[in-house]
C-alpha cells in the first residue's frame, strides 16, 4: 500500500484508543469522590448554592450523560473553564503546549544523544568494565529524583558559580523575549539575529535540559545496551562474523538493526518523561504546561486538571502515531512497499 | 600436505556456577580429521556430539565460556589456533566459507541481497565495486538464482528458504574459497529442495575444486553427497573412512547401531537398540567413552581405545572394532 | 571436575560457597543487598542512631550549618536534619513494602485469571491497562492521591493499586505460554477444579519474572512517594518524610541553605539505587544471558 493509504490506516485505528482515552480520562478525574462542588462553593455555601452549582457544572446527570456532554464538547474544543484562571482551559493549555514542547525536545534528545552510543558501546563489550561502569551509572540515574536534582544544578550553577541565571521562567524577566515565530525563545531569537534574548534563553534553558537528559538517558542507555545484545546474539550478526565482516561493518549491521526497537522504545519513554518533565518544570518555574498541570491537580481545578490529563493523553498517543509512521518508513518489512 | 589437518582438537565450557564451583564440560575431546581439496567430508553425530562445535572451533566462532584448550588447527599450512582474531576474520568468508542453517534469518534484514553479495566481496578482496557487482551477477547464476538482474535488489525477507540458502551458498563462493563448512545447510527445508541444494553443493565443489564439510545428522545426505565420513559421539570421531566402507562395513558398535537405527532397518529387530542418555560432558569416564550405553562393554573398556585400522583410511576407536557387513552391503552385494 | 553433592559438604560452607557464586554472578545484587540492609537497619532501630528527637524544635537554631551538635544542621523550624533523615528511612520501607505487597496481591491473581481465561475479560482487562499506559505515571499517581485524600494510608493504597498492572502483565504472559503446555494439559484432564490448576500448578511456574521485579517496583514506590510529597500531596511537614524535607528546604537551596534539601536527597538516591542494584542484580542471575561470566 502506498503512503498515504497507510497514514489514513493508522489514523483510523488510533480513533478507538483515541474514544477510550477520553473516557479514562473522565473516568479518572471522578474516581476519588473528588468533589468539585464542595470545593467551588467554598465552607459557608448554603444546600440551595450547592444544589446550583451542582447543577450549572452538569453535575446532578446520571454518569452517562456526564460523559456524553462532555465528550460532545471535547471533540467542539471545549475544554470547560479553569476556576482558577478563570479562562478557558483550552487556551490555557495551548498556549502552554509549545513552551513545554521546546524542554521536551531538547532534553530527550540530548538524552538519547547521550544514551543510544553509552548503551551501544556497553553492548560491544558485554561485562568488561566500561559497561559496568555505565550500568551503575545508569542504575543512578534511575534512583535520583528529578525536582533534587533539578535543586542541586540551581544550587552549584546559580547560587555558588554564579554561572547560571536564577530558576525562573524561559528568559530573564529584563530582556523582553523575541517576535513570535515557532515559540521557542532560542530559536526565535537566533533567527530575528536578537543576540541578547538568544543569550538569555540558552542560559535559561541549559539546567532544566541538562537535568532532563540525564534522567531520560538512564532508561535509554539500559534499554539501549539489552536490544543491542540480542541483535548481537542474533543469527544475522552471528552470519555476519562467519563471513568475516570488518568490526566495524558488524557494529553497523547490529546498530541498524537495534534502531527499531530503540525508536519505540523511546517513543514509550516520551509519555513517562512527560510526566518528569512536568517536576523540572515545576522546580524551575518554566510556565509550561506541565507547571500549569502540577499547580491544577494539587489545587483541585478540576476542569483544568481534566483538559491536562486529556492532553497528556492525546499527545501520548500522538507520539505511538509517529513512531509507527517512523518505523513504517525505515523498515523494509513492513507493509509500506 | 593436507589443506585442513585438525589434531587433538580439546573444546571446553568452563564457568562458575551458583555455587561458585568450577564446572569444567569436555565437549570435543582430541578431534582429528583431515581434509583436501575435492573431497567432500561429511560429520555426522547425534544432537549435542559437537558437531558444530567442531566447525566453531576450526573458524575462531567460539562464544564464551567455550574455549579451546588444546590441540592445533592447520590450515593451508598455517597455524590457525594462534592467529588473532583481525587474521582469522580475513580467513573466514574467504578462504574458509560457511553455509548455515536458517538462511533467511541469517542474512542481514535490512540490506538487500546485492549489496550483501558485493559486501563481502569488497571485504575480502576488494577491487571496484562494478567488478564486485559482476561477480555477484555471476555467483548468483552459478547457484541457479533465476532472474539475477531482478532479483540483486530483493530484500532477504522476500525470498523462500531454498532461494535464501542459494544466497548463501553464493555469498561463500564470492572470494574463491578453498574450504566450504556447510553446518546443517538442508534442515528446515523442504525435502525436494534440499535434494536440489545438496546436487549444487555437490556440484560447486567439484566445479571449483573445494574441500567441503558437510556437517549434518541425517545419514542419507552424508551417504548421498559425501566422499568421506566421520562419525562423532560425545565430542570423539569414533570412527571414519570412506563413505562406502563405513556405510557398507561399520567397525564401531555405534555407528553400527546408527546405521541399525534407520527405517529401513527397523524390521530386522536389531537386538542393539540406542538406548541411554548422552554422557555426562562434566564427568566424563575414563576410557571409552561409550561405555555406559555400548552393549559390547566389557572391563578393557575401562582402559582409552586407541584408533584401530579397519582397512587403508577406515578407522575406529574400539577395543572391539570389526567390520560388520549392513543389510546395504547385502543388497549392494 | 565432579560438582558438589549436597550430602558430603557442611551445612555452612554450602551457604558460603552459594553466597559466593550469587555474589560472583551478580556482585550490584550483592551491592544492592547490603545497602537495603543498612537502610533497614536503620529503619528498625533508628532510635539507636538518631541523635536528636527527629520532631523537637529547637526555635533559637534555625536553619545552621552542620555542626558538631547538629551533623546535618536544622531546617527551617530549628529540627534536626541528621535525626530526621535517619527516622525518614522507616517511611521508606513503610510504603515500598505494603505498596508492593498490594500490587502483587491484586496483579498475581488478576494475571493468572486473565492469563488462565482468556476471553472477554482478558481483553478488556488489556484494554485498559494499555489504555493507562498512555498517562504517565506520576500525573496518574499524583491526580489519583489529590483527588482521594492526603493520607499516608491512600498514598500506600494508590501506588499499589497503579503499579499492580506490571505484575498482572508479566504474570499473563508466562500463563498464555504455560497454559498450553503438557503438565497444565494433564492436571486439566486429570479432574482438578480451576483453582487448584491455577494456584498450585500455574502460579509457582510463572511467578518467577514477577518476582524479580518487585525490587524494581519497590525503589519505584519509594520514589513516587517522595515525589509526591515533594508537591505537598499526602505528606505533609512536620512529617519527617524525606520528599516532604526535600520540599521544605527547596527555597533555602538558591539562598545557601543547602543542607536542608540535599541530605534527605541523598538518602533517598541511596536507598532507591540499592533496590535498583538489587533488582537488576536478580536479573542477571535468573537470565542467563546477562550473567556475568569469566
Amino acid at each position: 500500500m502506498n503512503f498515504s493509504q497507510f497514514i489514513f490506516r493508522r489514523t483510523l485505528m488510533v480513533i478507538p484508543l483515541l474514544v477510550g482515552v477520553v473516557f479514562l480520562t473522565f473516568m479518572l478525574v471522578r474516581v476519588g469522590g473528588l468533589d468539585p462542588v464542595g470545593l467551588l462553593a467554598g465552607p459557608t455555601a448554603t444546600a440551595e448554592e450547592f444544589d446550583m452549582i451542582r447543577k450549572e457544572l452538569g453535575l446532578d446527570q446520571p454518569l452517562w450523560k456526564q460523559f456524553l456532554i462532555y465528550a460532545g464538547n471535547v471533540v467542539q474544543g471545549d475544554l470547560g473553564e479553569s476556576w482558577l484562571s478563570n479562562r478557558p482551559v483550552l487556551e490555557d493549555i495551548s498556549s502552554r503546549s509549545l513552551i513545554s514542547l521546546e524542554l521536551l525536545f531538547w532534553g530527550i534528545g540530548l538524552g538519547t544523544l547521550i544514551g543510544v552510543p553509552l548503551g551501544l558501546r556497553a553492548a560491544f563489550n558485554p561485562n568488561g568494565r566500561f559497561d559496568q561502569t555505565t550500568r551503575v551509572m545508569s542504575l543512578l540515574g534511575f534512583s535520583i529524583p528529578t525536582y533534587w536534582l533539578g535543586l542541586v544544578m540551581l544550587f552549584v550553577f546559580f547560587y555558588l558559580l554564579r554561572w547560571a541565571p536564577p530558576g525562573m521562567g524561559r528568559i530573564s524577566l529584563m530582556v523582553s523575549p523575541p517576535d513570535f515565530i515557532t515559540g521557542s525563545y532560542l530559536i526565535d531569537s537566533l533567527l530575528t539575529a536578537n543576540w541578547r534574548a538568544a543569550h538569555s534563553a540558552f542560559a535559561h534553558l541549559i539546567l532544566p535540559v541538562v537535568c532532563l537528559a540525564i534522567v531520560s538517558a538512564a532508561p535509554i542507555i539500559k534499554q539501549t545496551r539489552a536490544i543491542a545484545l540480542e541483535v548481537i546474539a542474533s543469527d544475522s550478526v552471528r552470519y555476519a562474523r562467519a563471513c568475516g565482516l570488518k568490526t566495524k561493518t558488524v557494529r553497523d549491521i547490529v546498530f541498524r538493526n537495534s534502531a527499531t526497537p530503540i525508536i519505540t522504545f523511546v517513543g514509550t519513554e516520551i509519555t513517562g518523561l512527560v510526566g518528569t518533565m512536568s517536576l523540572i518544570e515545576y522546580v524551575f518555574a518554566w510556565g509550561g504546561l506541565g507547571q500549569y498541570g502540577l499547580n491544577a491537580i494539587v489545587r483541585g481545578d478540576f476542569t483544568a486538571v481534566q483538559g491536562y490529563v486529556l492532553t497528556l493523553a492525546l499527545f501520548s498517543v500522538l507520539v505511538f502515531l509517529v513512531v509507527d509512521i517512523i518505523i513504517a518508513i525505515i523498515e523494509p518489512r513492513s507493509e509500506l512497499t | 600436505m593436507s589443506l585442513l589437518s585438525v589434531s587433538e582438537l580439546q573444546t571446553h565450557f568452563i564457568f562458575h556456577d551458583i555455587d561458585n564451583q568450577l564446572r569444567e564440560a569436555c565437549a570435543l575431546n582430541k578431534v582429528n580429521l583431515t581434509l583436501n581439496r575435492g573431497e567432500v567430508l561429511g560429520i555426522v553425530g547425534e544432537t549435542g556430539a559437537g558437531k558444530s562445535l567442531t566447525a566453531q572451533s576450526i573458524c575462531g566462532l567460539l562464544r564464551p565460556p567455550a574455549r579451546i584448550v588444546g590441540g592445533s588447527v592447520k590450515f593451508d599450512g598455517r597455524e590457525l589456533l594462534s592467529l588473532p582474531d583481525d587474521e582469522l576474520n580475513a580467513i573466514r568468508g574467504a578462504d574458509i566459507a560457511m553455509v548455515v542453517q536458517n538462511p533467511r534469518s541469517s542474512l542481514d534484514p535490512l540490506t538487500r541481497i546485492g549489496e550483501q553479495l558485493v559486501r563481502i566481496h569488497q571485504t575480502h578482496t576488494g577491487g571496484s565495486l562494478e567488478i564486485s557487482r559482476q561477480k555477484a551477477m555471476e555467483m548468483m547464476q552459478a547457484v541457479g538464482i533465476p532472474d539475477p538482474q531482478g532479483r540483486f535488489t530483493a530484500w532477504p525477507h522476500e525470498l523462500s528458504g531454498g532461494m535464501a540458502q542459494r544466497v548463501l551458498i553464493a555469498m561463500a563462493l564470492m572470494n574463491s574459497p578453498k574450504l566450504l563448512i556447510a553446518d546443517e545447510p538442508t534442515t528446515g527445508l523442504d525435502v525436494t529442495v534440499q535434494a536440489q541444494i545438496l546436487d549444487l553443493l555437490r556440484g560447486l565443489v567439484s566445479r571449483f575444486d573445494m574441500a567441503s564439510m558437510i556437517i549434518t545428522h541425517d545419514l542419507g545426505i552424508v551417504a548421498h553427497y559425501c566422499d568421506e565420513v566421520a562419525v562423532m559421539f560425545a565430542g570423539e570421531i569414533i570412527e571414519q573412512g570412506k563413505v562406502r566402507d563405513v556405510f557398507l562395513k561399520p567397525a564401531h558398535p555405534y555407528t553400527q547401531q546408527l546405521l541399525a537405527a534407520t527405517p529401513e532397518q527397523l524390521h530386522l529387530g536389531t537386538k542393539n537398540q540406542l538406548g541411554g542418555q548422552p554422557p555426562d560432558l562434566f564427568n566424563l569416564p575414563t576410557g571409552c567413552l561409550s561405555q555406559d550405553r555400548c552393549p559390547l562393554a566389557t572391563n578393557t573398556c575401562q582402559k582409552k581405545p586407541p584408533m584401530v585400522k579397519i582397512t587403508s583410511g577406515h578407522n575406529a576407536r574400539c577395543h572391539f572394532a570389526k567390520p560388520l557387513k549392513t543389510s546395504r552391503g547385502k543388497k549392494n552385494g | 571436575m565432579p560438582a558438589v553433592s549436597p550430602t558430603n559438604v557442611r551445612f555452612s560452607t554450602r551457604i558460603s560457597n552459594r553466597l559466593r557464586g550469587v555474589s560472583r554472578l551478580s556482585p550490584t545484587a550483592t551491592a544492592g543487598v547490603v545497602i537495603i540492609l543498612m537502610f533497614g537497619i536503620l529503619a528498625i532501630f533508628s532510635g539507636l542512631f538518631m541523635t536528636h528527637d527527629p520532631v523537637s524544635a529547637y526555635p533559637d537554631r534555625i536553619l545552621q550549618s552542620p555542626s558538631a551538635e547538629h551533623w546535618f544542621g536544622t531546617d527551617s523550624n530549628g529540627m534536626d536534619v541528621f535525626s530526621r533523615v535517619i527516622y525518614g528511612a522507616k517511611f521508606g520501607f513503610g510504603i515500598a513494602i505494603p505498596a508492593v505487597t498490594i500490587s502483587v496481591l491484586i496483579g498475581v491473581p488478576v494475571g493468572l485469571i486473565a492469563g488462565y481465561r482468556g476471553g472477554i475479560l482478558d481483553e478488556v482487562l488489556m484494554r485498559i491497562f494499555d489504555g493507562l499506559r498512555v498517562f504517565p505515571s506520576i500525573i496518574l499517581a499524583l491526580a489519583v492521591v489529590a483527588a482521594t485524600g492526603q493520607s499516608l494510608i491512600n498514598v500506600v493504597l494508590v501506588l499499589g493499586f497503579l503499579d499492580s498492572p506490571v505484575f498482572a502483565r508479566l504474570v499473563r504472559a508466562e500463563v498464555l505460554t504455560l497454559r498450553s503446555s503438557i503438565f497444565v494439559e494433564s492436571a486439566v484432564a486429570a479432574g482438578n477444579p480451576t483453582w487448584r490448576i491455577l494456584f498450585l500448578h500455574l502460579l509457582p511456574n510463572s511467578i518467577q519474572g514477577a518476582m524479580a521485579q518487585t525490587a524494581v517496583r519497590a525503589a519505584w514506590a519509594v520514589r513516587i512517594s517522595a515525589t509526591l510529597a515533594f508537591l505537598g500531596v499526602g505528606i505533609q511537614a512536620p512529617t519527617p518524610e524525606w520528599g516532604a524535607m526535600i520540599r521544605q528546604g527547596a527555597e533555602f537551596m538558591v539562598t545557601g541553605q543547602w543542607w536542608v534539601a540535599i541530605f534527605p536527597g541523598i538518602a533517598l538516591i541511596f536507598l532507591v539505587f540499592g533496590l535498583n542494584l538489587f533488582g537488576d542484580g536478580i536479573q542477571d542471575i535468573l537470565d542467563p544471558r546477562r550473567r556475568v561470566s569469566k
